[in-house]
């Protein structure tokens, strides 16, 4: 390095030109002018409109289809989208929107929880006055109720549901009936001793594993086991009871069948662990409706049943992505508009029918009974329950506490003390305070 | 300098006395069983660095094939480097969903455009701080060197701003005018500048040249292999960034194509064919550019580290 | 590092005897050099040195992208993030890693380079080899790796089954998972380093080891008497670019890992890019940048420092 035998007295200059530079970005930056959204008016009178989504898979045609359906049905108004990753949306989109350079809908997060975020920073629009039953209205009414109350922050609502989803059990037929089991396993009891017995091989690396759980990077299967039989991670009043003697019965009992008796293989990501179905190491996996379609061209026997019952009835998990209307878009009633028909009646028995997912409404049962899968999907709506409903810190309660749990017990740890120390995190999340 | 890195004339010494050294009268007494266990050591050293380089190669040929193989044929026999099943499938996946013209023209613009510019701006500065005196250039290189030490999360938000209030956002100039300055390569020049002989200053300015003349006409003709080094390093380091034309672009037709690709990458199901298709498409150019240049470029890159 | 010869016996550039026209007759109005800095420290200054220092206002905020109104917090993040326990943990990943990464790197990349340096047409073929990772991105080697490891369809796996050993988990365990990160660390950088300080080898005069057979030295002792002096300065360059580029760590462990099993792999940028990014606490991440950018000066500073003592001799 050169800086002993050089003389120290530029100091001053050096700070002047750097302080030079500042300024000339401050000024700069006091040129920009605000609200530009991101659509903008053609010269035939056509409003365009910009939307970003996070869906990138296999699932993306599907949802392209819709957009270019509701194109050619609405001359006036041109949609377009975008399909980015998740983890760049969620980099961009905060300063985006905040800047208004955003487009004008979105869907932020594949996690309900994200919406919370956007209305802390005042960047996203309230729709409550487009809801109604007209042809041009938001019909929130006929959203499943969980995902209604999800997306409804101090009464208003701010999202509708860019898909909905449940999670089914998927099976390995040939698997099932080279084992002698005949049908797919309806209860708990069922279930565990299935597990058991389709696992097979030794020495802690089994050549097939009765079942394919993953606890990263994934869609929650670990929740549905612990709600079968009662168990749950927050109660009602904001506290954690992922503690609770229910719960905890249930985290042992599989983190057990998991560690003791290596149903499936530890420390799976939501890949690893379809991967492995696909591959025929794995007789079973509770998964959604985007993943049929790659289970059956990896040439799978495939078997879709109910989540079996447990103690505390039927019950699975659903998923839903919030879309929701930048507060700056120039046309907030061409998106509204928009969304009003993508939530409606036709888009959505369209949608289900290219995607395989259930509607997002629950008044379309009978249209798509005629599809064994989606019926599939759509049977389970009336018992699905969202992932950490309601939380504001939703990602760093699933980040901090609940993934931990379930990676720690996975790999023998004391089950009481996890949720415990779990739980302690939770509560310093949701701001419970026990008495 | 060793421009000559590849070329067998170029080793000054012809061989000899590198690896084992010639030898010396005493030592040629000690050679007994120690030269048995030299020599094994050796062979030994070979077998190391040979799977050793297998090892850098293998991952990107299982790659290659994986992209081309259906993805029955892969849970088949994982251990295949060939594909028993050839498919097209995945790189159809890819390129059907791109507009992929117009994402290898943007790379191309925003690669090249960027280290271009980046090239006359660091050599520039290095100049300056290598041949010329004036006050305040030992903070001023103090304060370049720490930016080498900036993760870009800490300035995307920031950056983010600027570039708004500038109006910049889903622009070329966007792209390329934050990106065209690199405390690297300024690093990189100034030492290369500094070892340039002063007698090139001298004869030029008793010609009457000036900072700039001097600059453009001397310093910079005679830097072209550190230039040469400096574009390539650069080059392949701003393809390879997708982070930041996702950031200051929000659509595809202002996005480059590893940027794009990153969508297939991302995506958490099962169709390893159009994942490893798009990683292989995303490294393709560099690849190929690379083996083709691979003298030059093993050489251009040996340049500038030495300083 | 610059100022020492590049290698010993090499005649210097620096200062021939004799008048120095180029520096003396300085005219005192205007120096040129500022326009030939202007337009990097122009876009360093806008685009690096304000948003650093706008990030370093934002830790003292409660500061949320996008809110128009940032609670000011004073030190209180700071605060938080000494008792962070993910925090310190995310620390240790990355010293650890950096200094693995580094130490493997360097030396290995000095085995090879050592072990390349005749030049023939087979050592040209493998140096090509041993390169090749370095031009990849640092995201398509991670995806490409976590897939060579998968139980399921990995290479790995696959062909240790096949010769009879039981595959570890490679990347689920939680005491195997940072190991494998480095070593695909080193695999990624190990072709740079080599590249480097076997350029810098062919820069000692020949004559120097002949002189040092001659003196009775073997092997060993010509390499460390001969070459590893001539190679100092390149060895400090390879060191601290790796790092400064080690305690960077993100790409690969976001591709590879995500941070997990267990926090097991998360870097300090990725506990920044999580709390920033997924969680939007921009005022915590900031915090977290400035530590990190710290802790970055403080270990370059000191590398810079130790070379520069060792100069003097």
């Amino acid at each position: 390095m050169h800086v002993s035998h050089r003389r120290i007295h530029g100091y001053g200059r050096a700070a002047a030109a750097l302080a030079a530079a500042t300024t000339v970005s401050l000024l700069l930056a006091g040129c920009g002018d605000n609200g530009a959204g991101g659509g903008g008016t053609s010269a035939g009178g056509v409003v365009n409109l910009t939307m970003l989504t996070g869906f990138t898979g296999p699932d993306a045609p599907s949802y392209q289809a819709l957009v270019k359906q509701f194109n050619a049905t609405h001359p006036k108004i041109h949609v377009t989208m975008t399909a980015e990753p998740w983890a760049t949306i969620g980099q961009k989109l905060p300063a985006s929107w905040a800047t208004g350079q955003g487009p004008d809908l979105a869907t932020p997060s594949s996690d309900p929880g994200s919406i919370f975020t956007y209305i802390k920073t005042n960047s996203v629009l309230p729709l409550d006055s487009s809801v109604g039953t007209g042809p041009t209205q938001i019909d929130s009414a006929a959203f499943p109720a969980p995902v209604k109350s999800a997306f409804t922050v101090d009464g208003k609502l701010y999202a509708v549901p860019a898909n909905m989803a449940t999670l089914v059990l998927y099976y390995n037929k040939a698997m099932f009936a080279a084992a002698g089991i005949t049908a797919p396993p309806a209860t708990e009891a069922d279930f565990v001793a299935d597990a058991k017995k389709l696992t097979t091989g030794s020495g802690g690396k089994p050549s097939q594993y009765g079942i394919s759980l993953a606890d990263n990077n994934t869609i929650q299967m670990w929740p549905i086991l612990q709600w079968m039989n009662g168990g749950d991670i927050i109660g009602q009043d904001g506290c954690a009871v992922v503690d609770s003697p229910a719960s905890t019965d249930a985290l042992t009992k599989w983190s057990q069948l998991v560690a003791k008796d290596h149903i499936s293989p530890v420390g799976q990501s939501g890949a690893d662990a379809d991967t492995l179905f696909s591959a025929k190491k794995a007789a079973m996996e509770i998964n959604g409706p985007w993943a049929a379609a790659g289970f059956t061209s990896a040439g799978i026997d495939l078997g879709i049943a109910q989540v079996p019952v447990g103690s505390a009835g039927p019950v699975t998990l659903a998923s839903t992505v919030p879309l929701m209307i930048a507060r700056t878009s120039k046309h907030p009633q061409q998106a509204q508009e928009f969304l009003a028909w993508y939530t409606g009646k036709t888009a959505q028995t369209q949608f289900s029918r290219i995607s395989g997912f259930p509607p997002a409404r629950t008044d379309l049962g009978s249209a798509v009974a005629s599809d064994p899968t989606v019926a599939e999907f759509a049977k389970a709506l009336p018992h699905a329950k969202l992932y950490l409903a309601g939380q504001a810190n939703a990602t760093s309660i699933d980040t901090d506490a609940y993934v931990p749990l379930v990676q720690k017990i996975e790999r023998g740890a004391d089950v009481a003390s996890a949720a415990a120390s779990a739980a302690k995190t939770i509560d310093s999340l949701t701001g419970c305070h026990k008495n | 300098m060793p421009t000559d890195t590849l070329r067998p004339r170029s080793a000054p010494g012809v061989g000899g006395p590198y690896d084992d050294g010639p030898r010396s009268p005493r030592t040629v007494r000690l050679i007994t069983a120690g030269r048995v266990l030299a020599r094994s050591g050796a062979a030994l050293s070979w077998v190391a660095v040979i799977v050793g380089a297998l090892a850098t190669i293998v991952p990107f040929l299982w790659m290659l094939g994986v992209a081309f193989r259906t993805n029955s044929d892969l849970y088949a026999d994982p251990a295949r480097l060939i594909p028993k099943h050839w498919t097209l499938h995945g790189v159809h996946a890819v390129v059907s969903q791109l507009p992929f013209g117009r994402l290898v023209v943007n790379t191309f613009v925003f690669a090249g455009g960027t280290t271009l510019l980046l090239l006359l701006f660091d050599s520039m500065t290095a100049f300056a701080l290598a041949r010329l005196k004036f006050r305040g250039s030992n903070v001023v290189f103090l304060l370049i060197l720490a930016t080498l030490m900036v993760p870009f999360q800490v300035t995307l938000v920031p950056v983010f701003l600027t570039l708004f209030h500038l109006g910049w956002l889903n622009s070329y100039q966007g792209l390329i005018v934050p990106r065209a300055t690199s405390a690297l390569g300024i690093f990189l020049l100034r030492q290369f500048f500094m070892q340039l002989p002063r007698e090139l200053d001298d004869a030029a300015r008793i010609d009457g040249a000036n900072d700039f003349t001097l600059f453009w006409r001397i310093i910079l003709p005679n830097a072209k292999p550190v230039l040469a080094s400096l574009f390539i390093i650069q080059f392949a380091a701003l393809w390879n960034d997708f982070l930041w034309p996702l950031v200051v672009t929000n659509n595809v037709d202002m996005q480059t194509l590893p940027a794009a690709l990153t969508l297939f990458s991302s995506q958490s199901g099962v169709d390893h064919a159009a994942l490893m298709a798009g990683a292989a498409i995303s490294l393709s150019p560099l690849a190929v550019a690379f083996l083709v240049l691979q003298r030059w470029f093993v050489q251009s890159v040996a340049t500038t580290g030495i300083k | 590092m610059s100022s020492t010869p590049l290698a010993p016996g090499r005649p210097r550039t620096r200062r021939p005897h004799g008048p120095r026209p180029s520096h003396r007759p300085r005219r005192p109005r205007f120096n040129s050099a500022y326009l030939f800095i202007l337009p990097s420290v122009l876009l360093i200054g806008v685009f690096i040195a304000e948003p650093i220092v706008q990030s370093g206002w934002m830790s003292l905020h409660d500061w949320t992208v996008g809110e128009s109104h940032h609670k000011f917090v004073g030190l209180d993040n700071y605060t938080a993030l000494y008792h962070d326990h993910r925090f310190w943990n995310a620390l240790r990943v990355t010293v650890v890693y950096t200094a693995a990464v580094t130490a493997g790197q360097v030396l290995l990349g000095l085995a090879i380079a050592s072990r390349l340096r005749r030049t023939t047409w087979y050592t040209a073929l493998l140096r090509t080899a041993y390169f090749f990772p370095f031009i990849a991105s640092l995201v398509v080697s991670g995806i490409v790796w976590k897939f060579l490891l998968d139980p399921q369809v990995g290479l790995v796996d696959a062909w240790l089954s096949k010769a009879g050993v039981t595959p570890p988990d490679w990347l689920q365990s939680t005491s195997l998972a940072l190991p494998t990160v480095i070593a695909v660390g080193i695999w990624k950088n190990v072709g740079f380093t080599m590249i480097v300080l076997l350029a810098s080898m062919q820069q000692i005069p020949p004559d120097l080891y002949e002189a040092a057979a001659l003196d009775g030295a073997g092997p060993w002792q010509r390499f460390r008497h001969v070459t590893l002096p001539a190679l100092r300065p390149a060895l400090l360059f390879t060191t601290l670019i790796a790092t400064v580029t080690g305690l960077q760590l993100f790409d690969l462990v976001f591709s590879m890992t995500s941070g997990g099993p267990i926090f097991h792999t998360e870097s300090v940028v990725m506990y920044l890019y999580q709390k920033g990014f997924v969680e939007f606490r921009m005022g915590y991440a900031s915090a977290v940048a400035w530590v990190l950018f710290v802790v970055i000066l403080a270990v370059s500073a000191l590398q810079l420092r130790l070379s520069r003592y060792r100069d003097a001799d």
